[in-house]
């Protein structure tokens, strides 16, 4: 296939500039490295525009550097700070919600929703996406590689250099937050 | 081992198993969900998940956590058409494009 016919790069910004970004945002959190993290994609696409095979689309292609940027980005971040726990994720509201004899104070209420369907909410699937910029970067990072990524919790252990029994502390730590953030959205009592 | 010693221990195991709490079962759901349980941990949870429709309850709250997650990771999510790059970020990102070339 004729690569220079293939790929249009003058049109990529415009093209696909806005789905790379939201795509990133989801991701990364901060709108300015989220472009940064766009401006390096399409650069590298430049780069590479040989290496494109014409198997996939332009679109896909451009996503598929774009998710190896954006882990390269969550791998810079670790050379800065740790993905341990430490003493400053000890507030863990889980603790609370028992009595002392460790039943639920406020048991879980029933979702009006079945998980097999709950993806075809798109009304919640963007209440997800709001609730994830409530948690701690170090949480959201880990949440995002394992449940948006559907990454190997063995994989993230090594690539965040972290142990095992923290990934599993720091993921229900997550879940939990994210969890009360839907439901103060009430949306289960409109359904 | 003498075999009545065997039998304590699995009295022992059995009685924990029976006596695990919400607070206890709340992280091995969540576990499970990571990871593939220890044989004695995995009994734990399912023992209590058994008798416990609060618990039923959390689970099925993190499936739907976890489906949610999923769909967001897809090319084509749902997104708020407002989150836009700003047209100074565009022509940034031409700009560097341009200079590249």
């Amino acid at each position: 296939m004729d690569t220079a016919k293939s790929l249009d790069s003058n049109l990529w910004v415009e093209r696909y500039g806005d789905a790379l970004y939201r795509y990133t945002l989801v991701r990364v959190k901060n709108p300015d490295s989220s472009q940064e993290i766009v401006q390096v994609t399409l650069l590298a696409a430049l780069q590479s525009q040989k290496s494109f095979a014409g198997r996939s689309s332009e679109k896909s292609w451009l996503f598929g550097i774009l998710k190896h940027k954006i882990l390269d980005h969550f791998r810079s971040l670790k050379i800065r700070r740790t993905y341990e726990l430490s003493t400053d994720d000890d507030t863990n509201p889980y603790e609370n919600e028992f009595d002392e004899m460790g039943h639920f104070i406020n048991p879980p209420k029933k979702w009006q929703i079945d998980p097999q369907h709950a993806a075809e909410n798109e009304e919640l699937v963007l209440a997800l996406a709001k609730c994830l910029d409530g948690l701690s970067e170090k949480f959201r990072y880990i949440f995002v590689l394992k449940e948006v990524e559907g990454m190997k919790s063995e994989d993230i252990c090594k690539e965040m250099a972290i142990q095992p029994t923290n990934l599993w502390v720091i993921l229900h730590r997550a879940r939990n937050q994210l969890k009360k953030c839907l439901e103060a959205n009430d949306w289960h009592r409109k359904q | 081992m003498k075999p009545d010693t065997l039998m304590v221990k699995f009295i022992m195991k059995l009685s924990a198993w029976l006596n695990a709490t919400c607070k206890d079962t709340g992280p091995l759901v969540s576990e499970t969900m990571d990871h593939s349980l220890s044989f004695s941990k995995r009994w734990r949870m399912k023992f209590h998940l058994a008798i416990c429709e609060a618990c039923r309850q959390y689970v099925s709250q993190l499936k739907t956590l976890r489906a949610l997650a999923e769909r967001l990771g897809k090319e084509d999510a749902p997104a708020d058409p407002r989150t836009k790059l700003s047209p100074e970020a565009k022509e940034t990102i031409q700009q560097a494009l341009k200079n590249f070339q």
